[in-house]
């Protein structure tokens, strides 16, 4: 799947994105009226830290540090555009949606319905929003109202962070379909020669191919305690990073940072390695190693320590019996 | 197989000319360009592409296509020789911190 952002605000990036071989996109979020400004983007509004430099689809390692905002045009003109990508494409159209209010978010949230996208993402965590709205009040208020006002998936996109499991868990009581695990998270970068932050002064969202390791975890705590499908995003560079989400239970994948710095090749490029995975290990199917790796996950209690006796440890096995040495 | 890289193209019918709200902010220095190759790809925009000039020392020049850039500061990371400028928009948002107008400016 390509995730919310700068590879789906447009229709033709949908044809792409299914030229590509990409199983879903998820539209650029729209905001509500009141987040006219958010419609504006800075700019520069991005900027590739501690970048190897590799271009053509080579790059492994970035830092994509970037003040993105919501959808460009009016909602309007969103609601068309939601419409126009459905009528061009066949793979499933799931529109994206940030307001403050609940009232707000159903009203959005019907309108997206009725444009007749596929699905709804709640774009409760991004990194780039304004102010402090929080989960409790705001957010749980916002999932009830959008799932009592919509028949179709309701899908929640959270943000990394110590709250992700409990949030991943209201989000299932309040009646999401699915949660969306995880965002970018917000980060700050100065310019020690300036002494000032960079790009437009203040934080911004961070995302790269170092995110995958918190979110492998944040999917893993998810998957064993909410029966909602999860959807995992964040630092995917290739299909082993997909394989690793699978087998920490995610049922969907979305995919963009590399999409923006290797190109829309990535799509293919990861899909055919998934397809050479499978091959090479007779899997016939994701769903027969959908959340493998949690089955043998060791629990705390049961990591084995030093205790004083011979570690039986990988790096500790002792060649020969100690009394046979000379 | 011809893959058409992201980019808002043309951004008719939707959504509403960008252009027009977001004027093109990155513009090539043309006696700087070493003729590299290495922006076009990065632009996800397809806003860059390479223009022959015969006279100069290196035959070509990266050119910013006006209409499908968005300003968003990808290009300039890519570029060795920093001839990628960034010019203030007309909303008269200030441009990123410079190194010439830096400490002196500061009350540190």
């Amino acid at each position: 799947m390509v995730a919310s952002g700068p590879a789906s605000h447009d229709v033709n990036q949908i044809a792409a994105a299914e030229e590509q071989g990409a199983g879903a996109v998820v539209l650029k979020t729209a905001c509500s009226d009141k987040y006219e400004h958010m419609r504006y983007w800075p700019r520069p509004r991005y900027k590739l830290l501690d970048w190897d430099k590799q271009i053509a689809g080579r790059s492994r390692h970035f830092t994509l540090y970037s003040y993105e905002q919501g959808y460009s045009g009016t909602l309007a003109d969103y609601w068309a555009f939601v419409r126009a990508c459905k009528e061009n494409a066949k793979i499933p159209i799931i529109g994206s949606i940030f307001a403050d209010v609940a009232e707000d978010w159903a009203d959005l949230a019907v309108r997206v319905e009725q444009s007749g996208a596929d699905a709804i993402e709640l774009d409760i965590s991004s990194p780039h929003r304004p102010g402090t709205l929080d989960f409790e009040h705001t957010f749980i208020a916002a999932i009830r109202a959008v799932r009592k006002a919509v028949k179709f998936p309701v899908i929640v996109k959270l943000a990394a962070g110590p709250d992700v499991l409990q949030q991943a868990v209201s989000a299932q009581e309040c009646g999401a379909d699915a949660v969306t695990l995880c965002n970018r998270i917000r980060g700050f970068d100065v310019d020690i020669e300036s002494r000032r932050p960079i790009l437009h002064g203040n934080f911004a969202g961070v995302g790269g191919p170092w995110a995958k390791y918190y979110t492998f975890r944040h999917v893993a705590e998810a998957a064993q305690h909410v029966k909602i499908p999860i959807s995992a995003t964040g630092g995917v560079m290739t299909g082993e990073d997909v394989i690793k989400y699978i087998l920490l239970g995610a049922t969907t994948v979305q995919i963009l940072s590399v999409i923006m710095v290797n190109g829309w090749e990535s799509v293919s490029k990861i899909s055919e390695e998934i397809e050479s995975y499978c091959k090479r290990h007779n899997v016939r199917s994701l769903d027969d190693i959908r959340g493998e790796a949690l089955k043998h996950m060791t629990p705390p209690d049961n990591i084995v320590r030093w205790s004083g006796e011979p570690k039986t440890g990988p790096r500790n096995v002792l060649k020969t019996p100690p009394g046979r040495r000379t | 197989m011809t893959v058409r890289r992201g980019k808002y193209p043309g951004l008719d019918p939707l959504p509403p000319p960008f252009a027009e709200r977001y004027p093109p902010v990155a513009i090539v220095e043309e006696d700087s360009c070493i003729a590299c190759d290495r922006c076009p790809p990065v632009c996800f925009f397809d806003a860059i592409v390479m223009e022959g000039r015969p006279r100069h020392k290196y035959k070509r020049t990266a050119v910013i296509l006006e209409e499908n850039c968005t300003g968003c500061g990808l290009c300039f990371e890519a570029c060795p020789v920093d001839a990628i400028k960034w010019i203030p928009d007309k909303a008269g948002l200030p441009g990123p911190p410079k190194l010439s107008d830096s400490v002196e400016d500061t009350d540190l």
